[in-house]
């Protein structure tokens, strides 16, 4: 009797920190997707406010018709949905670009800068902006807890039997980091 | 911005003739303070000398202690009675006026506090109160941001039963000091609360572990800058939200506005509100009975305290609205 009570104590002992350890890998793993959902979730909102913002400036802007025309292609392509991840987030780098030269671009037409509406998209997209560089954060912290599960002792026997691997975080891009060229947005 | 050598001209010009009278007051009530002390003494010296002949005698009571703090309590209620007058003409005369040479947006009721619900709100403090006071309400539009602080003092009790059937209450302080609530420069829907780090101070590593492991408390957000980490512990209701609302910016300059507070410093972030707490043991902005009101030293003391509390908006940069929220 105490051999079998004994025996139910030492399973317990060991199944026990084995579930905690699988739980808590599975839970961090969809931690990362779920953050990696709301970025395209707030991309998405980003999208979404780009008519808008051309219907208010192409009355105005003379010279930006180009660029103008490539939003609005760009915007088409990322929200059509048939793209790879790698793709998605070239383009969104693209299209980052793009609108920062509009937003500088608008500096140029003075009854255009004092407009309610473009104000008010201004602000928006700021908002937007922000959410998406604090998902982006929220994204990285989630893979580095991910990431250490992986690789510290002892989840990390668990996280290779599971087929577990380490992801990447995000990073700026070579554009990003260099410091900003104030004379060359200007020429755009 | 004002400075302190700002303050000490205009101490010198200006508020030293509306001490005077004051300073008049003051005297006239510091006799009956100083009889009163007396009086204090001699009661408890009398108590002392009773207690130990009766100690002496072998019958120890539980009178003695009761008497000894009933003598207190009897002190404290005639000695506010004294000075209630002082310190309300003090109040309305002079921290009034120093509140409006700090800015002059601001608006001073000596009466008014930040109410029991609106500390409540915060969620900062998760143990509920059983007595909430408060007074030195403070309140205004400091640019662009609206702002509201006073001193509050907010405490729980427990009671105990003794082995002989008798019921102990022990007040327990939760939070004293000045309160904020503060109009956020973004919109946003959750909360996120920002805590002194005690176990990270103390255990390292395993306080991270013991952190996640609050059940009180809504989910950790672990954030990157590693002086914020080290200062704070983070709990809100959504990791992304927490990151819009805590940029790499303002944990900077919250840092920076502890270390200049030099203070145990709370804050949460409720629907599109800030609130802040900074702890203070003693009571802020009340006048001095036993020495002179025309020395410079206290009013040091009150001017920097209102300069910290009106500079937060400044500190944490929240004029920039340049987000939808106006």
């Amino acid at each position: 009797m105490i051999m079998l009570f004994g025996l139910i104590i030492v399973v317990v002992l060991i199944i026990l920190p084995v579930i905690v350890m699988y739980n808590s890998l599975i839970s961090k793993k969809n931690q990362v997707i779920n953050v990696f959902g709301s970025i395209d979730a707030l991309l998405k909102k980003r999208y979404d406010l780009i008519p808008n913002l051309i219907a208010t400036v192409k009355e105005y802007m003379k010279y930006e018709k180009d660029t103008l025309t490539r939003i609005t292609e760009m915007r088409a392509k990322a929200v059509s949905g048939q793209i790879t991840d790698d793709e998605k987030v070239d383009l969104d780098n693209k299209i980052s670009k793009a609108l920062g030269s509009i937003m500088v671009a608008v500096e140029n037409y003075p009854d255009l800068k004092a407009s309610r509406n473009i104000l008010q998209l201004q602000a928006s997209f700021n908002e937007v902006e922000e959410q998406i560089s604090a998902a982006r954060r929220a994204y990285n912290a989630s893979v580095v807890d991910y990431n250490n599960a992986v690789e510290m002792f002892p989840t990390n026997i668990m996280a290779s039997m599971m087929g577990y691997k380490q992801k990447n975080v995000f990073e700026i891009s070579e554009a990003e980091r260099k410091n900003v060229d104030a004379a060359a947005l200007f020429k755009s | 911005m004002k400075t302190i050598v700002d303050f000490d001209k205009y101490f010198n010009s200006s508020l030293q003739a509306d001490l005077k009278p004051i300073e008049e007051t003051r005297k006239s009530i510091l006799g009956k303070v100083v009889v009163l002390t007396i009086c204090l003494c001699a009661a408890l010296l009398l108590l002392f000398a009773v207690m130990s002949q009766t100690i002496a005698n072998g019958d120890v009571s539980g009178i003695f202690i009761f008497a000894g703090l009933a003598c207190f309590a009897i002190y404290g209620v005639i000695y506010y009675n004294i000075t209630k007058d002082y310190v309300r003409e003090f109040k309305s005369k002079i921290i009034q006026k120093i509140v409006k040479f700090v800015d002059e947006n601001l608006v001073y009721e000596q009466s008014k506090y930040v109410t029991e619900g609106e500390f409540e709100s915060s969620r900062i403090f998760e143990i509920s109160c059983d007595r909430y006071k408060g007074d030195d309400l403070i309140s205004g539009k400091l640019d662009k941001t609206a702002i509201k602080f006073s001193e509050i003092h907010a405490e729980y009790k427990t009671t105990t039963v003794d082995s002989k059937g008798r019921t102990h209450t022990q007040w327990h302080t939760i939070f004293k000091g000045l309160f904020f609530i503060i109009d956020f420069n973004k919109n946003f829907s959750g909360r996120t609360v920002v805590l002194p780090d005690i176990a990270e101070n103390l255990f390292g590593f395993l306080g991270k572990a013991l952190q996640s492991m609050n059940m009180k408390r809504d989910q950790l957000i672990k954030l990157e800058d590693p002086e914020f980490e080290k200062e704070f512990a983070v709990y809100g209701t959504d990791q992304i939200e927490a990151r819009y609302i805590l940029s790499s910016s303002l944990m900077k300059r919250i840092v920076e506005f502890k270390r200049k507070a030099k203070r145990q410093v709370y804050l949460s972030f409720v629907q599109s509100k800030m609130y802040i707490a900074i702890s203070y043991t003693e009571n802020l902005f009340e006048p001095r009975v036993f020495r002179t009101l025309l020395e410079f030293g206290p009013y040091r003391e009150y001017f920097n305290q209102l300069e910290l509390a009106a500079g937060v908006v400044d500190d944490l940069n929240l004029n920039t609205r340049i987000w939808s929220k106006t």
